[in-house]
C-alpha cells in the first residue's frame, strides 16, 4: 500500500520534500526514526535500585596469607607445636586428614572446618618423642627400683595393699580439684591373716566391696575434704574390719543353716534323708537324733561318698546341665538303677 | 475323584515305614526305635487320659489327627529302663522329669502312664497340680478342713481327682481285691467299714463331695500301706508338682488371706504320697516352669523350681532331662506331620523351620499349623 501523504513545512526544501514522500512508502520505518529524533529513552522508575545494588556486589578479595599447616617446617620440634591436650584445630596439623561421613562416590571431608575431628579427643601432644623428653627430664627425682621387687608377684607379697589416688594439675584461679580427695584401697584377701570364721565375717562386714571373682577388697573414701584424711579414714576400715571380723560374739552361736555362707552336707537334710534311705533298704526302722545324723558314717552305704560330692557340688557351684547330670549320674548308681544311655 | 483316593493311599503306605511303628507296647520298645511315632490303643487312650493328663493343645492335635500318636522318646525308654531294673523291695524311687518348656515332659510322663496301664500298676496321676492351686474358675469351691486344724478343702476338685482315679484304674478296681485296712467313720451314719473294697471309699468320696478331701487323704494312706504290703504295685505320677512348693497359691479365704499350698489339705496328702518310707512303687514327678508364674520362671532346672522345701523333701532323686528334638526325631516328626497334612509345602521349608522352631517340639506343632 502506498500513501501520499502531503507534507507542508515553510521555508523547506524542494528536495527534501520529495524525498520525504519517496520514504513514505512505509510508515512503520517512519514511525522509528521520528521516536529516535525526538526523545532518546523512555526513563523507567527503578524502585528497588537494582542497577545500583549490582554494582555494590563487586568481590574485593582479601589479602590472605597460606595456611600455617602449610608453611611448617619438616624438621620443626612438634612437641612445641602442641604442648598439651588441646581439641584439633586444622592449621595447626600438618597432615591431610579426613573424617567423617562419606557420601557416595566421593572422599571424606577434609580436616577444614571439621567437627567430626574436633569431637573426638586427640592424643596428638603424646607423640613418642614428646613422652621420652618428659621421662628423661623427671628422670632426675627418681630413685633406683628394688632389686628384689622384680616380679608381681614378689611386689604383691611385700606390698599387699594397694592405695590409688589422683592428682590434678590445671591452669585455673584455683590449684585445688574436689576430685583429688577420693582415696580408694585394695587388697587381695588371701594376703590377710584370718581363719574360717574370721574370713567368712570380713565378707560379710564389707558386703558388696569384696569380689569374688578376683579376691579383691576396695574400699573407697570420699567423706573427708582432704586427701590425708581419707587415707586414714581408709587405713582405719581395713584395721577395724580386720579386728572385728577376729572377735566372737555372744549371738554368732544362734547361726542356722539358712545363714550358712556354704552348703554342709553333712549338716543338712540330704545327709538326713539320705540315712533314712539307707536304714530303710536294710529294713532298720529306728529314729536318730540330730548328732546321731550328723555323726553317721556314710563310707558303709555304697557310693554314699559320690552321692555327697555330687549334691554338695549342685548345691554350692549352683545349678547347671554339667552339676544336674553329675547329681543325676550319683543318684543312680546310689539306687542301684542303669545309667542314662547318651542321646546320638 | 479315584486319583485323588489313589494319592492318598500312596501317602499313607510309602511313607508309613519311616516314621511309625507297629510296636503299641511301651514295654517291648527299644533303643531302634527312637523317633518313631507309635499309635495308642483308642479305648486305653479314653481310659487313661479322658479326664485330662495330656496337655490341652496336644488333646486337640488327636481330635485333628483322628489318632493319638506318641513319639518314643530317649527319656522315657530310659524310665523304663530304669524301672524294670530297680529292686520293688527297696524304697520307692522319686524320678522327676525337667526340661525347657514344651519339650515334652507331660507326654513323656502320658507314655510312662500307658507303660504302667499296661504293667498292671495301680496307678495314681495327678494330671496338673496347678489346676487345683493355681486355677479359679467361677465354680471353684473351698472350705474349711473338718479333720486337719486351720487347712482347706477343695472338695470338688478332690472328688473329679477321685472320678479320675476310678477311670484310669476300673479294671483293678472291679477286681475287689483290694480292701481298706481299717474302719473310717466320717458321720453319724457314714462310715466305711474294714475289708470293704477300695472301690467303695471311691465311690463314697464321689457320691459325698464335702468328704472328698479326706476320703482322698484316706484312700492315698489305703494305697501307701496295700502296695508296702505287696497287694498291689502303684504308679505315682503327679504332673506340675513344683507347684505345691511356691510360696503363695492363688486361692484365698473368705477372710482375703492368702492361702498357702501347705494350707491345702491335699497338699498335705500328696506330699505323704511321695515320700520314700513305702515300697513296691514308682515316683514320676515333673518341674514344670508352667506350673508356677511367671515370675519364677528363669531356669528349668528342678532345685531351681523345686525351691529348698521340694529338693530336700525329694532327695534323693533321679532327675531325668526331656530335651528337644534330635536330628532324627525331628526329620520323623516333620514327615509325621506331612502324612497328616498338618505341614505343607515344599519339603525345603524342613530345614528353616528346624531353625526357627530351634528343634522344640511344641513350637514346631505351633509354627507347623498355618502352613
Amino acid at each position: 500500500m502506498s500513501v501520499f501523504i502531503k507534507h507542508y513545512r515553510p521555508c523547506g526544501l524542494v528536495s527534501g520534500f520529495n524525498n520525504k514522500i519517496w520514504r513514505y512508502n512505509s510508515t512503520t520505518a517512519d514511525v522509528a526514526t521520528s521516536k529516535n529524533e525526538e526523545d532518546e529513552e523512555f526513563r523507567v522508575l527503578d524502585i528497588l535500585k537494582k542497577r545500583d545494588r549490582q554494582q555494590r556486589r563487586v568481590a574485593r578479595r582479601a589479602d590472605v596469607q597460606p595456611d600455617r599447616a602449610d608453611r611448617m617446617a619438616v624438621d620443626q620440634n612438634w612437641g612445641n607445636v602442641w604442648p598439651g591436650p588441646k581439641s584439633f584445630h586444622p592449621s595447626s596439623v600438618p597432615l591431610p586428614l579426613r573424617q567423617g561421613y562419606v557420601p557416595r562416590g566421593q572422599a571424606p571431608p577434609g580436616k577444614k572446618a571439621n567437627a567430626e575431628l574436633m569431637k573426638i579427643p586427640n592424643f596428638l601432644h603424646l607423640t613418642p618423642p614428646v613422652i621420652k623428653a618428659q621421662c628423661e627430664a623427671l628422670k632426675p627425682f627418681c630413685t633406683e627400683w628394688p632389686k628384689l621387687l622384680n616380679s608381681e608377684e614378689a611386689i604383691e607379697k611385700h606390698y599387699p595393699v594397694e592405695i590409688i589416688s589422683s592428682d590434678y594439675c590445671h591452669a585455673s584461679p584455683s590449684i585445688r580439684n574436689p576430685l583429688a580427695r577420693i582415696v580408694t584401697l585394695r587388697i587381695k584377701l588371701s594376703t590377710l591373716n584370718l581363719d574360717k570364721h574370721a574370713k567368712d565375717k570380713f565378707i560379710r562386714l564389707v558386703g558388696d566391696r569384696y569380689d569374688r571373682e578376683t579376691d579383691l577388697v576396695t574400699i573407697t573414701a570420699d567423706r573427708c575434704p582432704v586427701k590425708k584424711q581419707n587415707l586414714d579414714y581408709v587405713n582405719y576400715l581395713l584395721t577395724a574390719c580386720y579386728h572385728e571380723s577376729w572377735n566372737v560374739e555372744e549371738w554368732e552361736k544362734d547361726k542356722t543353716e539358712d545363714d550358712m555362707e556354704y552348703y554342709d552336707w553333712d549338716k543338712n537334710a540330704s545327709k538326713k534323708s539320705l540315712v533314712n534311705w539307707y536304714l530303710r533298704t536294710k529294713n532298720e526302722n529306728r529314729e536318730l537324733t540330730d548328732e546321731e545324723y550328723v555323726a553317721f558314717d556314710i563310707s558303709e552305704i555304697p557310693n554314699g561318698e559320690e552321692y555327697k560330692n555330687a549334691v554338695s557340688n549342685y548345691l554350692n557351684d549352683g545349678e547347671s546341665e554339667v552339676t544336674v547330670k553329675n547329681y543325676a549320674k550319683s543318684v543312680r548308681k546310689l539306687l542301684g538303677l542303669p545309667e542314662a544311655k547318651v542321646v546320638t | 475323584m479315584l486319583s485323588r483316593n489313589w494319592r492318598h493311599l500312596c501317602r499313607r503306605y510309602s511313607q508309613a515305614v519311616t516314621f511309625r511303628t507297629t510296636e503299641a507296647s511301651p514295654a517291648q520298645q527299644n533303643e531302634k526305635q527312637i523317633g518313631l511315632f507309635y499309635t495308642m490303643n483308642q479305648e486305653t487312650c479314653k481310659q487313661l487320659f479322658s479326664q485330662g493328663g495330656f496337655p490341652k493343645s496336644f488333646q486337640k492335635q488327636t481330635k485333628t489327627f483322628t489318632e493319638t500318636a506318641i513319639m518314643i522318646r530317649q527319656p522315657a525308654l530310659d524310665l523304663i529302663n530304669c524301672i524294670k531294673s530297680s529292686d520293688f523291695n527297696k524304697p520307692a524311687i522319686r524320678y522327676v522329669l525337667y526340661g525347657e518348656k514344651g519339650t515334652g515332659k507331660s507326654l513323656t510322663m502320658a507314655h510312662l502312664l500307658h507303660y504302667a496301664h499296661e504293667d498292671g500298676y495301680l496307678i495314681v496321676h495327678v494330671p496338673w497340680v496347678s489346676e487345683w492351686l493355681r486355677r479359679l474358675p467361677r465354680s471353684k469351691e473351698m472350705s474349711n478342713s473338718q479333720t486337719h486344724e486351720g487347712c482347706v478343702d477343695l472338695p470338688l476338685d478332690a472328688a473329679s481327682w477321685l472320678l479320675h482315679f476310678k477311670g484310669q484304674n476300673q479294671h483293678i478296681l472291679k477286681t475287689g481285691e483290694l480292701k481298706v485296712s481299717k474302719e473310717y467313720v466320717w458321720s453319724k451314719r457314714e462310715k466305711t467299714e474294714a475289708g470293704a473294697p477300695l472301690a467303695q471309699l471311691v465311690e463314697h468320696g464321689i457320691s459325698r463331695v464335702k468328704y472328698a478331701c479326706d476320703v482322698v487323704d484316706a484312700l492315698i494312706k489305703e494305697i501307701k500301706t496295700l502296695s508296702h504290703n505287696k497287694q498291689c504295685k502303684t504308679f505315682v505320677a503327679i504332673d506340675g508338682f513344683n507347684s505345691f512348693f511356691y510360696p503363695v497359691t492363688r486361692l484365698s479365704t473368705p477372710t482375703k488371706k492368702k492361702v498357702k499350698p501347705e494350707e491345702v489339705t491335699l497338699t498335705t496328702t500328696f506330699m505323704e504320697l511321695t515320700k520314700n518310707d513305702w515300697t513296691n512303687a514308682v515316683i514320676l514327678l515333673s518341674a514344670d516352669q508352667l506350673a508356677v508364674p511367671d515370675d519364677h520362671q528363669e531356669s528349668h532346672f528342678p532345685r531351681y523350681l523345686l525351691y529348698k522345701k521340694g529338693f530336700e523333701h525329694l532327695d534323693p532323686f533321679v532327675p531325668v532331662e526331656v530335651g528337644r528334638y534330635s536330628e532324627k526325631e525331628f526329620l520323623s516328626c516333620a514327615s509325621y506331620y506331612r502324612d497328616r497334612l498338618w505341614l505343607r509345602g515344599p519339603p525345603e521349608i524342613d530345614t528353616e523351620l528346624k531353625f526357627t522352631s530351634a528343634c522344640n517340639p511344641y513350637r514346631f506343632m505351633e509354627q507347623c499349623a498355618p502352613l
